[in-house]
């Protein structure tokens, strides 16, 4: 941990975000390292996007060309999944439910860091959000896209699935509106929708800066034509900040509610081990806490190969953390009170279930969610790991394989002793490693994609917390206009 | 902005002869009648009637105070700047737990037989309960809750204060910020833990054999919403009573209004999740808790709390007009503190007569006991409340995000 205040910031911008500042009592820390004006910034979050084709980095082009072939084994695995049925997953009877829905689940509860950062954090101005709003949300999006793969495919005739959907029919058939399954339809199609229209609206003034600076016929129109006639005037800003405000209290909702409901699926049947009342609140705070991990493992490697530590800096990381420790210790309180009441509850079903998962065949993916989702994230307790950029990345890994290992838990080591003992059976996975693997290279595909042709950072929204955004920034009171704004300016 | 323009503000005693100051005798009055009232009815026939009365008052009240530190935990470490200005009054509030632990005392040592049923009956549930429902473990426990919370309520109101004097001396008043800091980050599991527990032991066991996952979430909605609502209106007294007149601005009533206005929702998610979820797998063990509030005229309670503690609040708070008028809002805070006790008697009173296993017929009977059971417990912390706030100044003057806290804007 390099440490260092304000005014002793080195100048290499490669080290420079990393330096951990005191935790200030007054005032509050810069947001924005080194000494940066507007345009600057533009620069630094365009350099990525506008380099020639032909000089895109090896390394990314290496990562594409594995996220790509893995998918492209994922679109195998889906032919040979429609070809042969759902029987080549490792579900069984009493295992109805398994890697299915826990991938469902998984990918789900992703995408809610995204939409936590751009609404909720929003809501309460929380102005270091717009350093890293912009992939989270873009992560959001492709997580649920990830997630509704794993949903739509699960369902064993697939080509049945718009059935999901109220569509008046000859047969008159209509899914039943009192499944939690069905709500689930509803819930995830009108997040993707509203998390897609929001990261839009965002990116569109961004956008336009790109087709201003094209160089480049094809680049003009491919960012002309997204940018939908942005011209920057301020009725344009007016409309834009009024759409985006609207869209964040639309937003904020459901970040509850899809999560909710995907808890409801389990918690509404009377299984012990899915039916508890804490489901719900315990489900949203466990999504956000693998959001914020996968946000944290995505943007640590990101800001460091595309030289964004001046907008990602250390205390960027070390909110992050915090916000995993809170949502991770607060997981781990549910964890805690399921136990706890199936233990005061009297119910001997409920502590047999809660037993088994401690010390029954699964043991020891009980264990591997203790330790990675409880245990990790109370390292941050320490500054020294929650602002290291190096521990917050190894130690978000474990909360995302934690955070599997949760849903797999909760689904598997529920369903394989049921009050039958003569039905109980293990699951064990036959192919479904692939199914995974395929949806990683979907979601990596696309953020590759992602990071190459949009703006990773939300550039007018990171000016706009600049001391120079400020009208009474001292640089203007002195007329110098463009004077380079140093980071010990703050912004009040 | 520069900080030499930012003018701190020098209306911050309670002046002599204005309401404010007559808080600890009007509380006092308050305290003498209600409590005087209730707990002699205590010693007589109706000792079981008011001993409930008196349970609901004792937990209406502290769920405002323990609101009133969670929201202080909260603010320390989120290093939030916008409430500084009415921080006073919050620490006000939460510097009361010591009181509860002494208003704790006629639960734990008149009151115990008849309030908790699992305290001498037997049956087969409660046998295997025994290990947890042990009196006691129940006093022990009972103990630890409030010495946690007197100890953090009491630490953080007189750590703000002593930063009052520190003057200049920079040093020692960012020593202090440093450590409430990481008090509070570490007062957050011990208030949750706590919290949780003291819900479980003395709301959730009158109903012994009913147990749910999401209680001790629930009182802290419940007691975040109130306290919320609390501190508004006492904001609003204290203004009135010619306090910070001008430094407490309609910005920061716009964001104790967004609270109040968020918790509102919160309250209402975790009162939906648990019931739609008993509701929908219509469990008996669980269904137990809806079935007696839902005859003997507790029913139009069960229907009127969504509406009236959700719906109407939630659409009359949603207008940013309303948040940013005084009187609107007022109104508005009033509406929830008494929906707040509404609830709170929702979940005390039901269980009053009920004995031994089966079905017990509850009445919604309102007693004069319940009312002055209310006001005699809110006397007290409304006595306790006005002579702290007296002796102190109404804001944290040395807190160095005070700046930040006066020029607070919404955009």
């Amino acid at each position: 941990m390099i440490t260092g205040t304000a005014d002793t910031l080195p100048d290499d911008p490669k080290i420079r975000g990393d330096v951990v500042l005191p935790d200030p009592t007054h005032g509050r820390e810069a947001l924005v390292r080194g000494t940066h004006d507007f345009h600057s910034i533009t620069e630094m979050v365009c350099r990525v996007n506008e380099a020639p084709l032909k000089a895109t980095p090896k390394p990314f082009l290496f990562g594409l060309a594995l996220a790509a072939s893995l998918l492209a084994m994922f679109g195998g695995y889906i032919g040979y999944l429609l070809w042969e049925g759902p029987g080549i997953w490792g579900n069984n009877n009493p295992v109805g439910w398994a890697w299915d829905i826990v991938n469902f689940v998984f990918w789900v509860g992703i995408g809610h860091a995204g939409t936590l950062i751009s609404a909720i954090l929003y809501l309460f101005r929380q102005k270091w959000r717009t350093s890293i709003n912009r992939y989270a949300e873009a992560m959001t999006i492709f997580a649920v896209i990830a997630a509704s793969s794993c949903v739509a495919l699960h369902t064993g005739r697939v080509w049945m699935d718009y059935y999901l959907f109220p569509l008046p029919n000859q047969m008159g058939l209509w899914p039943n509106f009192r499944s939690p399954l069905e709500w689930d339809v509803f819930a995830v199609n009108t997040y993707f929708l509203v998390s897609l229209l929001f990261w839009f609206t965002g990116l569109v003034p961004d956008f336009a800066t790109l087709r201003d600076r094209a160089t480049v016929r094809w680049r003009q129109v491919f960012y002309g034509a997204l940018s939908l006639g942005w011209r920057g005037s301020m009725r344009h800003w007016v409309t834009y900040e009024k759409a985006y405000q609207i869209l964040a209290a639309f937003s904020a909702p459901l970040v509850l509610s899809v999560h909710t409901i995907v808890s409801f699926d389990f918690a509404v049947s009377q299984l012990p081990g899915w039916h508890t009342t804490i489901f719900p609140p315990y489900f949203v705070a466990g999504a956000v806490f693998s959001g914020f991990a996968m946000v944290q493992t995505l943007m640590i490697p990101a800001r460091h190969w595309l030289g964004l530590k001046d907008l990602v800096t250390a205390k960027h990381i070390e909110n992050i953390n915090k916000i995993i420790l809170v949502t991770g210790s607060l997981v781990g309180y549910a964890y805690a009170m399921e136990f706890f009441v199936a233990a005061y509850s009297g119910n001997d079903y409920e502590g047999f279930t809660f037993l088994n998962r401690m010390g029954g065949p699964y043991w020891w993916a009980y264990w591997t969610m203790i330790s990675c989702n409880v245990l990790t994230p109370q390292l941050f307790w320490f500054r020294k790991i929650r602002t290291s950029a190096t521990w917050s990345f190894v130690l978000a890994f474990f909360v995302n394989i934690g955070m599997w290992f949760e849903r797999f838990v909760i689904t598997v080591t529920s369903l394989h002793r049921d009050a039958l003992v003569s039905s109980w059976d293990y699951f064990v996975p036959v192919t479904e490693i692939f199914y995974l693997l395929g949806t990683f290279g979907l979601f990596f595909t696309l953020f590759l994609l992602f990071i190459r042709f949009f703006p990773v950072i939300a550039i007018s929204e990171v000016k706009s917390v600049m001391p120079q955004a400020n009208p009474h920034w001292e640089g203007y009171e002195h007329g110098e206009h463009h004077a380079a704004a140093t980071a010990s300016a703050g912004g009040h | 902005m520069s900080h030499s323009e930012i003018k701190k503000p020098e209306d911050i005693t309670v002046p002599p002869s204005s309401f404010l100051a007559k808080l600890p005798m009007l509380g006092g009055i308050l305290a003498v009648a209600g409590l005087g009232a209730t707990l002699g009815s205590a010693f007589g026939e109706n000792k079981g009637r008011a001993m409930f009365a008196y349970l609901f008052a004792f937990e209406s009240v502290l769920a405002i105070a323990l609101g009133g530190l969670g929201w202080l935990l909260l603010d320390h470490t989120t290093r939030a700047g916008w409430g500084v200005v009415v921080r006073r009054f919050v620490e006000t509030t939460a510097a009361t737990l010591p009181v509860f632990a002494l208003l704790w005392l006629p639960i734990g040592f008149l009151g115990f037989h008849e309030l908790y049923p699992w305290s001498h009956e037997h049956d087969a549930i409660l046998a295997k309960k025994a290990w947890f429902l042990a009196p006691g473990l129940w006093y022990a426990r009972s103990f630890i809750y409030l010495a946690v919370w007197s100890a953090l309520g009491w630490f953080l109101y007189s750590t703000s204060v002593k930063q009052d004097s520190l003057g200049d001396n920079h040093a020692e008043r960012d020593r202090l910020v440093h450590l409430v800091r990481k008090v509070c980050a570490g007062g957050i599991f011990l208030y949750g833990v706590t919290l949780s527990f003291g819900a479980v032991d003395w709301l959730m066991s009158l109903q012994p054999h009913w147990y749910s996952t999401i209680f001790g979430v629930y009182y802290f909605a419940a007691g975040i919403l109130a306290f919320f609502a609390f501190v508004t209106l006492m904001t609003m007294v204290a203004q009135s009573s010619g306090v910070m007149k001008t430094a407490i601005t309609t910005e920061h009533f716009h964001d104790l209004g967004k609270f109040v206005f968020g918790y509102t929702i919160f309250w209402a998610y975790i009162a939906f999740s648990q019931f739609v979820l008993i509701w929908y797998a219509n469990i008996p063990e669980e269904t137990e808790f809806f079935m007696v509030r839902m005859e003997g005229g507790w029913q139009y309670i069960s229907y009127g709390l969504p509406v009236l503690h959700f719906f109407v609040p939630f659409l009359y708070l949603l207008s940013r007009k309303v948040k940013r008028n005084r009187t609107l809002l007022g109104v508005g805070a009033v509406w929830t503190l008494v929906m707040h006790c509404v609830d709170l008697y929702w979940l005390v009173m039901p269980n009053y007569g009920a004995h031994g296993e089966g079905h017990h017929e509850p009445h919604l009977s309102p007693s004069f006991l319940d009312f002055t059971a209310l006001i005699g417990v809110f006397g007290v912390f409304l006595a306790v409340y006005g002579v702290l706030l007296k002796r102190n100044k109404t804001v944290a003057i040395n807190d160095p995000r005070l700046d930040e806290s006066l020029v607070h804007e919404n955009y």
